[in-house]
């Protein structure tokens, strides 16, 4: 069986601006893939390439060496006009900000890629208004985003990319802006709504804690240049508990080859 | 939360009409000042205006002159505005042809427009025609580089996120780009409007028969300055009717906008 995505030693250096010396390897020779339904974390500090990695699996920027492939085929590009972003609609991303379109209310937004992607009907209307109501912005519906907390902006933002099921949803620290009560919270929508379509997820945090309560296997990235430094299965079973994750038996011990890893 | 919020909004309001009285009470205490200094020869004073004003409201006079001038505003604000807003649109993803233009913009900018007036009524005659040229020629520049920076100050990555969903650039042109540009292209009508009513005005001083603009000349030329002022109050209502309507446009469109800060809350 084909794994639904595989990076194959992939690299990237940024341009070399004229006059300095030539720019280090952000990422080099990085492996992994991730079969269908997988929910994949990736730890790793900050500064370790996590946002240009999924850039470049988004077809937002691109790599300077190896592949990425999708259902086996290759789909990389080393030039700039020639990315795809979003890989005709196969590649979801929820991004750090939310990016919410702040001229467009809640519906509006979650609506968006529906319009622009011409399956606006009643069906999907309803879809859209089922995620609503599953994180719980119902009566939020006509909020312009300034009048939403943090916490129901995330919401609106992961609902959106959901709504139109891409077979594969990057996250990069969606929740990495709230508080922690928040986060929980949202952490605790996400494996809910994750559970109902078992989409697969590439989610990129540097919070060791979240990458065991919400992934099947979490990966660990080095320091620059990075590649995947570790790989550990989570053998917490599912549905999981994410606000007492901490006492769930196989956490502790986890945590700490995950914590050994990242250092 | 309203019975506390709505008296605090409506004295504001109250307080804010107050103050506009006692402005307008102190230059009426001005002119009239200047009428009994100088006399009614010379400053026509502010209550034969005001009688003036009304006889020329009721002979219909004031007001067909008026909608002269206003249909020429109209008009030139329309044709110039509109290209002025598609341009920088257009030419997003062209920035070398904007590069290109960009000289010649600045030129068409910066150049006194008012001095054109005359190779305008020579070119375009008398008529109407001559009038809205000179008002396309100011309403165009100020829009295009207000519409410009708008579209340069756009959010990259909410194009960005438009484009992983799958939009196509005209998607992103329509969706993203054009309501993202939409505070600095009331910006630019903002200031473009008021000087294409100006505008149309002294293209009629210069040489029509009809027209605020040939009001104010008229009666310049009989040495009747009441008539003048009469002209000009007119225009001045025509700037502050715009500016009203733009407001109230604005109010609309912008409805998604967090309240900006009391301290720049402007119009009514």
């Amino acid at each position: 069986m084909t794994a639904l995505l595989e990076i194959r030693q992939l690299g990237k250096r940024f341009a070399t601006r004229a006059g300095r010396a030539p720019s280090p390897w952000v990422i080099q020779d990085l492996s992994f893939s991730v079969a269908e339904g997988e929910f994949l974390t990736i730890v790793g500090p900050s500064g370790s390439g996590k946002s240009t990695l999924l850039n470049i699996i988004a077809q937002t920027d691109t790599a300077t060496a190896g592949d990425v492939l999708f259902r086996g085929t290759p789909v990389t590009t080393r030039d700039p006009r020639a990315l795809k972003p979003g890989l005709e609609r196969r590649i979801g991303y929820v991004t750090q900000d939310d990016n919410l379109l702040p001229w467009r209310s809640t519906l509006d937004n979650v609506l968006f890629a529906l319009e622009v992607q011409g399956t606006l009907d009643q069906a999907s209307r309803a879809r859209a208004m089922t995620l609503i109501h599953a994180v719980g912005l119902a009566g939020f519906e006509h909020y312009y985003p300034h009048e939403l907390s943090g916490g129901m902006r995330k919401r609106t933002a992961l609902i959106r990319t959901l709504v139109y099921d891409p077979p594969i949803i990057l996250m990069d620290e969606p929740f990495a802006a709230v508080d922690a009560q928040t986060r929980t919270q949202l952490q605790a929508d996400l494996l809910r709504l994750w559970d109902l379509g078992r989409k697969t997820v590439i989610f990129v945090t540097h919070d060791i804690a979240e990458a065991i309560a919400l992934g099947d296997r979490a990966l660990v990235l080095s320091k620059q240049p990075s590649c995947i430094a570790a790989e550990h299965m989570i053998p917490i079973p599912r549905p999981r508990n994410v606000s007492d994750i901490f006492a769930l038996p196989g956490f502790a011990a986890t945590y700490e080859k995950i914590r050994a890893a990242v250092q | 939360m309203s019975d506390i919020a709505a008296p605090t909004l409506h004295s504001k309001r109250w307080r804010r009409h107050c103050d506009h009285a006692a402005v307008i009470v102190i230059i009426l205490a001005l002119w009239s000042l200047a009428t009994w200094r100088f006399g009614t020869y010379w400053v026509s004073s502010p209550w034969a205006v005001a009688i003036r004003f009304v006889e020329m409201i009721a002979s219909g006079e004031l007001l067909r002159h008026a909608g002269y001038t206003l249909t020429e505003a109209a008009a030139g604000t329309l044709i110039g505005g509109v290209p002025a807003v598609l341009l920088p649109l257009l030419l997003r993803r062209h920035p070398v042809m904007v590069a290109i233009l960009d000289p010649f913009m600045v030129g068409g900018y910066g150049a006194p427009k008012l001095a054109f007036a005359p190779l305008f009524i020579v070119w375009f005659g008398i008529g109407m025609e001559s009038k809205i040229a000179l008002v396309v020629s100011v309403v165009f520049f100020i829009v295009y580089f207000a519409t410009l920076g708008g579209v340069r100050a756009l959010d990259a990555k909410l194009v960005q996120t438009a484009q992983i969903m799958g939009a196509s650039e005209q998607q992103v042109a329509r969706s993203i780009v054009l309501p993202g540009a939409v505070p600095a292209i009331f910006a630019g009508f903002r200031i473009a409007v008021p000087y294409g009513i100006a505008a149309a005005v002294i293209a009629e001083l210069i040489s029509a028969n009809r027209g605020l603009g040939y009001l104010v000349q008229n009666g310049a030329m009989n040495f009747d300055t009441t008539g003048v002022f009469a002209a000009v109050l007119m225009a001045t209502l025509l700037v502050h009717a715009a500016v009203w309507l733009m407001n109230a446009l604005e109010a609309r469109l912008l409805r998604w906008r967090p309240p900006l800060d009391p301290m720049m809350e402007t119009g009514p």
